[in-house]
């Protein structure tokens, strides 16, 4: 029998040329796995056998994040994470949170292969990334460790400002939209669609 | 445009933002006694709503934030959300009872 091998979803546009009038830098961050992590901020075992589990504090604020090492935890909703670690440790670190939350009340499941990241970076990424969602990208809470979920370009998707200078988001997505939000990235990422509207404006000269 | 703020996690949004459960406090009959429900209980419990002009009790979903459901006034004239409350609390007492409904019923039961 063939042993399984993990392919990314966006593996076959590796080997494309991105095109040359591109206003960011697109690519694929294939080497995360994750983990969704569900359980009741409320309930103080859940809380400890987590954090204890995965070495830093579960981020409780809305839309932000953790990181710590290798591991990254998401808010995805009031009792909801998710876990990114580096490919091939998800098993090891799955097994030790599965371990320690034991009979609390809560669920941890594997699920590396259901999203694709993309990460779009460069000094336009926010104004080329609110093409397609109705977030305001170029507020100031969107600051390093920013993280929403949001309808981007008609799909559900998750959004994370991984750092500043250049400004660069990880853009989550289900798998089989990868493809699909690939090619609409590189429509719309286009130095010749950039747009100079959002954000602050100079007074028209009169 | 409806500008709606999740009372769970914050997010802010559209309508495009959130999904609209409809109107809230829908009792089933057939939850209380299930073996007595009348054809006129079940046809209104599934098909008659209200539609005031004023203040409406909605189930709304933040659908782009945290997944969450909850409950919300909104103000069917000028569209504004007046107040919100947990999915799992039931209606509050009436605030500022409408003059809009209160009249449609008086003329209903005048007619009849």
């Amino acid at each position: 029998m063939s042993d399984l091998q993990f392919r990314s979803a966006l593996s076959h546009r590796r080997d494309e040329d991105l095109p040359m009038d591109l206003c960011v830098s697109l690519d694929e961050v294939s080497d995360r796995a994750m983990i969704d992590l569900r359980g009741s901020l409320d309930d103080p075992k859940f809380v400890a056998a987590a954090t204890a589990a995965l070495g830093v504090a579960l981020p409780a604020q809305p839309r932000s994040s953790s990181v710590k090492g290798d591991i990254t935890v998401l808010w995805m909703s009031v009792d909801q994470w998710l876990v990114t670690t580096p490919r091939g440790s998800e098993q090891a670190l799955l097994s030790k949170l599965v371990k320690r939350l034991g009979n609390t009340f809560s669920f941890a499941c594997d699920v590396s292969d259901a999203r694709t990241i993309i990460r779009v970076s460069g000094g336009d990424a926010r104004s080329v990334l609110m093409k397609g969602t109705s977030v305001d990208l170029q507020s100031p809470v969107v600051k390093p460790g920013w993280v929403r979920r949001l309808l981007f370009a008609e799909v559900a998707a998750a959004c994370q400002f991984v750092h500043s200078d250049p400004d660069t988001f990880d853009v989550y997505v289900f798998r089989s939209y990868a493809d699909y939000v690939w090619e609409w990235l590189l429509a719309v990422a286009r130095k010749g669609a950039r747009v100079q509207l959002y954000g602050k404006q100079e007074p028209p000269l009169v | 445009m409806l500008m709606i703020t999740c009372p769970v996690c914050g997010a802010e949004g559209d309508e495009t933002d959130f999904h609209c459960g409809g109107q809230a406090h829908i009792s089933r009959p057939a939850s209380t006694d299930p073996h007595n429900v009348s054809d006129d209980a079940q046809r209104d419990y599934l098909y008659i709503r209200n539609n005031p002009k004023g203040l409406h009790r909605e189930m709304w979903m933040c659908a782009r934030g945290c997944g969450k459901w909850f409950h919300a006034e909104r103000d069917t004239v000028t569209l504004e959300f007046k107040s919100y409350y947990g999915i799992t609390e039931s209606a509050p007492p009436s605030s500022s009872p409408n003059p809009a409904a209160s009249k449609t019923t008086k003329k209903k039961s005048a007619g009849r």
